[in-house]
């Protein structure tokens, strides 16, 4: 696969390096597929993609579009690197068709063309009869989607939002990984910058977790499932407190109280048929319901992100269960 | 959706650019669509009030002082779009986050400067007429009408607009920007030759005068409404080019929506 992005140990400092935003990171970004940036608020991630769309100069290390330094080629990135940047301030006056067909333009659309997409976007995104509306008159999540019809506008190359499902219902939040999957099936490279790691997992290929201004790891999902806990979690909820089957999970793996009526049982994969079976007899002594899950990305999440000595104590458990 | 490279997309520079400056323009004038009656109203207050104020200050004042305190003022009109509202307006979409959907966009940052401009020339020329009609009327003068007037008026906008600009992007923040250009107006409306001859100023005024561009259109302003297109007028408008010149090269040169520091 084509490298479309080189991050090459790249730092940023402000106020005289007094203040590190990240540091030393380095790592590339491939032709078509859709990389996750994960980290809590304030971890560096759009400090990183503002360097990545050339809005923010490296203070060392540089970035790499198609080979060409993006300090130098700026305007070639705005060209072809469409950046959904949290909230489109700059439109809200605009009615929703009209930033739609603006921005088309503004990307170097023909009329006709800005027109069709704009009455497509409108459409894919259920925004027709607001297409008249300000975006300041529009809800948060409608406003969000308008912006995020924004990006989508075009036939950009690479697209990167950042948290585009912050404030959007379920429903909504299912359109837009909708959209943006079909765009990357038409083959465009999509960056994403998000907290939300349950969505997240559902959407990308590779994932960078990133905090502290350090790149932490960054693998495709099954890569970093394996670092963690590979047992499986059964969470159960008790109809009632210590029913008589409690006695009984605990002799199937670790079991963790959550709540009175919660808790979580750690078994090991192959033991999952056997517990099944176990608990759909159980549910009569106490047993209201239960899901079965692997380790998730929000596991590896949590691993990775860990201080170094809480990291060592885990595995130590880990190794000991 | 086809990728980059596509049919849909313009192939001539020039058309480009063309429609680039106008849906800038467009995006400029919806944010006043709704408030265009009181931006209009309060551009035009700070000059009226003042030529009102003189008019009740000065007692039986000549011609030449009268010629003054209107072109001044119309001046003025011009200047508070030129130089005020755009460094407060710039730096108003610099803190509102509006730099980054435009910096993601494979446009002219000339083009955005020309969009704002344009959107205060509209606002300021409607001032600079009322205030010319009115000042007439109030100290009975008559002025002489000339086409040369559009682009004496273009150039004296132009030829402040890359300090607003510059003011505007700089901008730490929004108070400091609206207490510094409030100053500026000040040192350029009451400290420099735009309504007070250029005599009156003390010595170290007068040399600083000639450093900026209102005292040359000032010039031409008077000279061209009593008497008419002259070679005076000819060299100041000439000036109030290089000085929209040097304007163009400071926005060029000087100015980054991208690549921050």
């Amino acid at each position: 696969m084509k490298r479309v992005f080189e991050i090459k140990n790249v730092t940023k400092t402000y106020k005289k390096g007094k203040v590190t935003a990240n540091e030393n990171i380095s790592f590339s970004i491939m032709q078509g597929e859709i990389l996750g940036l994960l980290g809590p608020n304030g971890a560096g991630k759009s400090t990183l993609i503002k360097q990545i769309v050339a809005h923010v100069q490296p203070s060392e290390g540089k970035i790499l579009y198609n080979g060409t330094d993006v300090s130098t080629q700026s305007r070639l990135v705005s060209r072809e690197v469409a950046y959904y940047a949290q909230e489109p301030a700059s439109l809200t006056s605009l009615k929703v068709n009209e930033a739609l067909y603006f921005t088309a333009r503004l990307r170097g659309m023909k009329k006709s063309a800005a027109k069709e997409q704009t009455n497509q976007l409108l459409e894919k995104l259920g925004l027709q009869e607001s297409g008249n509306k300000q975006l300041k008159r529009l809800s948060g999540g409608q406003k969000r989607l308008a912006g995020i019809g924004t990006t989508l506008i075009g036939a950009a190359a690479v697209l990167i939002f950042d948290e585009p499902t912050n404030e959007l219902d379920p429903k909504k939040r299912r359109l837009v990984w909708d959209l943006i999957q079909e765009r990357n099936r038409e083959g465009a490279t999509i960056i994403l910058v998000t907290h939300n790691i349950l969505e997240a997992e559902q959407v990308v290929d590779r994932v960078a977790v990133i905090n502290h201004g350090k790149l932490l790891a960054i693998d495709s999902v099954s890569t970093l499932k394996n670092r963690v806990d590979q047992r499986l979690k059964a969470d159960i909820t008790l109809a009632t407190p210590q029913p008589p089957a409690m006695e009984a999970l605990q002799s199937w793996g670790q079991l963790v109280p959550l709540t009175e009526h919660r808790c979580r049982l750690l078994i090991e994969k192959d033991r999952a048929a056997e517990l099944l079976t176990f608990l759909n007899e159980a549910q009569a002594e106490g047993i209201h319901s239960y899901a079965i899950s692997p380790p998730s990305l929000e596991d590896v999440y949590f691993h990775i992100d860990k201080d170094p000595e809480e990291a060592e104590e885990e595995e130590k458990l880990y190794a000991n269960a | 959706m086809q990728m980059h490279n596509s049919a849909g997309y313009e192939h001539s520079r020039f058309k480009q650019l063309v429609a680039e400056a106008w849906i800038l323009f467009r995006i400029q004038l919806s944010n006043i669509r709704e408030q265009w009656a009181l931006i209009f109203i309060l551009a035009s207050l700070f000059p009226f009030t003042t030529l009102m104020f003189l008019k009740f200050f000065t007692v039986n004042p000549t011609d030449e002082i009268m010629i003054r305190i209107i072109t001044g003022n119309m001046l003025f009109a011009l200047i508070i779009m030129g130089l005020n509202a755009m460094a407060q307006d710039i730096a108003w979409q610099k803190h509102q986050g509006h730099f980054t959907y435009y910096a993601s966009l494979p446009i002219a940052k000339v083009n955005f400067v020309i969009a704002n401009l344009i959107r205060g020339a509209l606002m300021s020329f409607p001032s600079f007429f009322i205030l010319m009609f009115i000042g007439q009327w109030i100290y009975d003068i008559k002025f002489h009408y000339s086409f040369a007037l559009l682009p004496v008026m273009l150039l004296s906008i132009m030829s402040v607009v890359g300090f607003g600009v510059l003011l505007g992007f700089w901008s730490p923040n929004m108070q400091l920007t609206n207490m510094l250009v409030q100053a500026l107006m000040m040192i350029v409306g009451f400290m420099t030759p735009v309504m007070v001859e250029m005599s009156q100023l003390p010595a170290v005024l007068q040399a600083f005068s000639y450093l900026l561009p209102t005292t040359y259109a000032a010039e031409a302003l008077r000279e061209l409404l009593t008497v008419g297109w002259t070679s005076s007028v000819a060299t100041n408008t000439l000036i109030l080019f290089v000085f929209t010149v040097v304007s163009y090269l400071l926005i060029l040169k000087k100015i980054h929506w991208r690549m921050e520091s």
